[in-house]
């Protein structure tokens, strides 16, 4: 069996360059691994003309680093005529008639699209359980999560099925799964990269982004999928930049803040020690690294879960088997229809979320919550801008904890969300931030460090972050 | 017994023309094949995303300036949420916070003099799609499914049914002569609710919504047999409940559709697909800058040039006709004739042609020429009849044209007088008769000096002059 997959996206690009390997040889064997490890339970659905798509992909370009790599697409990013689910039943035997515009650049960069990778059911948990499909495994320990909800994703990158994945993150779905698995999860800045084609879960916070091996691996892959798109109008016009740029180039003056928050007696004492570890070497390097207090951070669950299922609840009522999707024959009412459709079609967790966001907009709640929220959310938004005029990065751990068990959140639908609480307040302020691996923890569990960047610089993050990947 | 006092409030949805969709790029149109003019977005497909098209902001900001509205300068879009197999997402995007008009109002004559119905407030919305019941089945047309309306909103100010009815023409002519709507209530562009109420006192009764009356006519006869009925039930010591009732206008009478449950839960919030809209003064300027003159000016301006109030209504009533009328006041001409020949020989030939003066080839310069040759006699009348379809079919000059239609007509007068000599000395007998009293001889003598001039000469001039001869 080959190991091309095991090598850099560098040092694959020079064997095709070379014609020593084809796009064919990496397909094969990305589909060969995800045979021998089907137990992780990373797709939902693999490409079936993939081989096809291989074989006419044309003259390699030697300009073009992602040529002919296979990737992962996370099952809530449609792609035309290849099955599409969300995790869930009542899409489960869904084939969308359009690409997703992420889907259109990543074909027109010529990558392939190996599958669609598991997830939480439309994308709402924190450990891909709530997938239809079954939960996804984590590589690092089969007994845990892979996180979620990009849980496929980061478990199909974590293992090597290919080099590739695009998550979605609305709140930490990209960057709490890459900490677990141990890989780099970058969530863009909110209208970096279009969400038309993404299902919606809640579109105010959703954004797609690269889930990969390594931090220029990543910024390679965040290069093919940006920029402005007329079918999105939160979409955002900018300037053509090369994510890779600033990766090397030390960290000399660099000014990094670190809330007390991030390090308070909720985050894991082994995960506390490796972050102060990170510190001490941030400031070898010559950066600056300041310990500070930022208001609101505790409240961003909360807002979280207002913000979120309001929008889900809207989002998520097209799906009533009328146009697409699944849809129960034996009802003899429209309502009867809605009723069982939508009752036999979703899973308990979007049930729950679809009801508590229905609550919390109906009558005069949406003043009370809902319009509370989001100006609590603009506090936010300003707490994190006083910030950045000191500090070019906000650092923190990822997750309060290593991966967990499998079956201990599903009890406690709140505890789940608890895991989320470093990530979401970035989700809340629209800025870009990355989980990269800074080593283990005495169980050999991965630590993710997380970097939150000012809106639009990335390439900062990807600095800071491509100068701690070697070391830890 | 003291008299009930009605009070009304009138709804009005119209279709704005535009060439595509509220949300999407496809197309804007009427009697269109089921379910051709739709793609993903008016479907509510998975992913999908609206895009916003400015001309139906601009026809909203025609529109608020027709009715005196102040326009609304950052405004946004709402979701309301319902279940209803007929909206695809499930929710309707509408403006529920910022709707882009308030406070205007409408100006109609009643019997005390003029009246000001004030609108509360106009918002664009999409509409829904058509749906169709056959037996046990229900089809739904797609067509309409975004295209665009604009919803507007009185107060609860009108006092009767003529009011109502004058205020709906007039809205109807407002916005027809805008050109943001067709106002068609046959083909369903324009749509209209009555919620009427009686009471003795200050205090409002409770209402009653009449929903989707089929023409202003019936608007009138639903309000007034409401009223009556409201009127019946409270002397019968019967209590009004809030009810949603329709028109039925083969009974005549209002039908009871739904009693309306304790509030209406749309759950609103911001729409978080769609950014907020900044109107600044160069769009708001654009969007007016295609405004005409408006039914009232025109027949302020129209009364000026001495036309007659028929004609005056008629040109209103007709808007190509008009627009070219109004193109014509920037020349010097007879404006009498001109309006005349517009309304008359020009309309029959239009519509025995099935065409619209649009798709003719008669300009401005052409029809002035024709007046001038009207009036010195150069052409007559019935020579105008034979000249017309070369005149709006061709781009032949006028006397090219009268070429080919043989038309020479004698304009000297001392020629016409030559021939009115030789007819007199010729016909003594008649010109005794005609000194006698005895009409008839006239008629004659007009005859025989048509056929000596074969026809060519302007008969009124022929004939004045003739009438001036015999006086001698």
């Amino acid at each position: 069996m080959s190991k091309y997959l095991d090598l850099s996206i560098k040092e694959i690009h020079e064997l095709l360059v070379k014609k020593e390997i084809t796009p064919l040889d990496l397909v094969n064997e990305s589909l060969a691994r995800i045979e021998e490890n089907k137990d992780l339970n990373a797709f939902i659905t693999i490409n079936d003309k993939v081989l096809e798509e291989a074989l006419n992909l044309g003259e390699v370009d030697p300009d073009n680093i992602l040529f002919g790599l296979p990737i992962a697409v996370k099952d809530n990013i449609v792609t035309k005529d290849l099955k599409t689910t969300c995790a869930s039943h009542i899409l489960d035997n869904f084939i969308p008639i359009y690409d997703a515009t992420v889907v259109e650049k990543i074909k027109a960069n010529k990558m392939l699209i190996i599958g669609k990778a598991n997830m939480d059911e439309f994308a709402m948990g924190s450990t891909s359980e709530t997938s239809y499909f079954g939960a996804p495994l984590n590589p690092k320990d089969k007994t845990r999560t892979a996180g979620g909800s990009s849980g496929g994703s980061a478990s199909a990158v974590s293992s090597n099925l290919v080099p590739f994945a695009l998550g979605s993150d609305t709140g930490g779905s990209i960057r709490q799964p890459a900490s677990y698995t141990g890989i780099v999860g970058m969530k863009p800045t909110y209208g970096r990269i279009s969400r038309y084609g993404l299902v919606a879960f809640a579109s105010s916070l959703d954004q797609i982004g690269p889930m990969t091996r390594t931090v220029y691996e990543n910024a390679s892959l965040l290069n093919a999928l940006v920029g402005l798109d007329e079918k999105d109008l939160t979409s955002v016009n900018k300037e053509k930049e090369d994510f890779t740029r600033l990766i090397g180039k030390g960290i000399k003056g660099m000014t990094i803040a670190i809330p007390k928050f991030y390090i308070s007696d909720i985050v894991d004492q082994e995960i506390r020690t490796r972050i102060e570890e990170v510190i001490t070497y941030l400031r070898e390097q010559g950066a600056i690294v300041d310990i500070v207090d930022m208001a609101y951070l505790d409240t961003a669950v909360n807002l979280y879960q207002i913000i979120a299922m309001a929008e889900a609840s809207s989002n998520l009522a097209r799906f009533d088997g009328i146009r697409y999707g699944e849809r129960v024959h034996d009802a003899s009412t429209v309502d009867e229809m809605y009723e069982k459709t939508r009752g036999e079609g979703f899973g308990d967790e979007v049930k729950r979320r679809i009801m508590v966001g229905s609550y919390i907009l109906s009558g005069e709640n949406a003043k009370t919550y809902y319009d509370k929220a989001l100006s609590i959310r603009d506090d936010i938004t300003k707490e994190f801008n006083r910030i950045f005029k000191d500090y070019d990065l906000i650092i923190g751990p990822t997750t309060t904890r290593v991966a967990p068990h499998l079956g201990t959140s599903k009890d406690d639908p709140h505890k789940a969300f608890m895991d989320d609480v470093l990530v979401i307040p970035v989700n809340m302020a629209g800025l870009p931030a990355l989980s990269v691996p800074v080593g283990v923890n005495s169980n050999n569990l991965p630590i993710g460090l997380h970097i939150i960047g000012k809106s639009f610089a990335e390439a900062t993050i990807y600095q800071l972050a491509s100068a701690l990947e070697e070391v830890f | 017994m003291e008299n009930y006092i009605p009070t009304i409030g009138i709804e009005v949805h119209v279709e704005v023309k535009s060439k595509s969709k509220l949300f999407s790029n496809s197309a804007n149109t009427y009697g269109m094949p089921t379910n051709t003019a739709v793609n993903v977005v008016d479907l509510g497909y998975p992913g999908t995303l609206p895009t916003i098209n400015k001309e139906i902001i601009k026809q909203g900001i025609r529109a608020a300036h027709v009715l005196h509205c102040d326009i609304t300068r950052k405004m946004h879009f709402d979701r309301k949420n319902y279940f209803y197999p007929d909206n695809p997402k499930n929710y309707q995007i509408t403006q529920n916070r910022t709707p882009i008009g308030t406070n205007g109002y409408v100006e109609i004559e009643t019997n005390e003099g003029k009246k000001k119905i004030y609108i509360e407030e106009i918002h664009i919305e999409e509409d829904t799609c058509k749906s169709a019941h056959r037996g046990r089945v229900s089809l739904l047309d797609f067509n309409r499914a975004g295209v665009p309306l604009i919803e507007i909103v009185t107060k609860p100010c009108i006092s009767n049914s003529d009011e109502a009815v004058s205020y709906l023409t007039k809205l109807k002519e407002l916005l027809f002569y805008a050109n943001i709507s067709d106002c068609k209530m046959e083909e369903g562009s324009m749509r209209c609710d009555a919620n009427v109420s009686i009471s003795k006192d200050d205090k409002l009764g409770t209402k009653t919504e009449i929903k989707n009356i089929g023409s202003i006519h019936n608007v009138g006869q639903a309000i007034s047999k409401e009223i009556q009925r409201q009127e019946e039930m409270l002397t019968k010591g019967e209590i009004i409940k809030e009810e949603t009732r329709r028109f039925d206008d083969k009974l005549g009478e209002t039908v009871l559709m739904r009693v309306k449950e304790t509030g209406n839960d749309y759950r609103y919030f911001i729409e978080p697909d769609i950014p907020y809209l900044e109107l600044d003064e160069d769009f708001i300027k654009e969007a007016l800058s295609t405004l005409s003159l408006l039914p009232d000016e025109l027949r302020e301006k129209y009364t000026s040039l001495n036309l007659t109030p028929l004609q005056i209504e008629k040109l209103i009533a007709n808007r190509p006709l008009n627009s070219f009328f109004l193109e014509l006041l920037n020349y010097k001409t007879n404006y009498q004739t001109a309006a005349n020949l517009l309304l008359e020989d020009i309309s029959s030939y239009l519509n025995k042609t099935n065409k619209t003066l649009q798709d003719t080839t008669l300009d401005c310069e052409k029809l002035i020429i024709v007046i001038k040759e009207l009036e010195s006699g150069a052409i007559s009348n019935k020579n105008l009849k034979e000249i017309l379809p070369l005149l709006m079919e061709t781009s032949l000059d006028l006397e090219t044209i009268k070429k080919k239609c043989q038309i020479e007509n004698i304009t000297d007068d001392t020629v016409i007088m030559d021939i009115i000599d030789q007819v007199l000395t010729e016909n003594a007998e008649s010109v005794l008769d005609y000194k006698n009293g005895h009409d008839r001889a006239l008629k004659y003598l007009m005859g025989q000096v048509m056929k000596l001039a074969k026809g060519k000469v302007n008969p009124k001039k022929a004939s004045d002059l003739l009438v001036e001869a015999l006086n001698k």
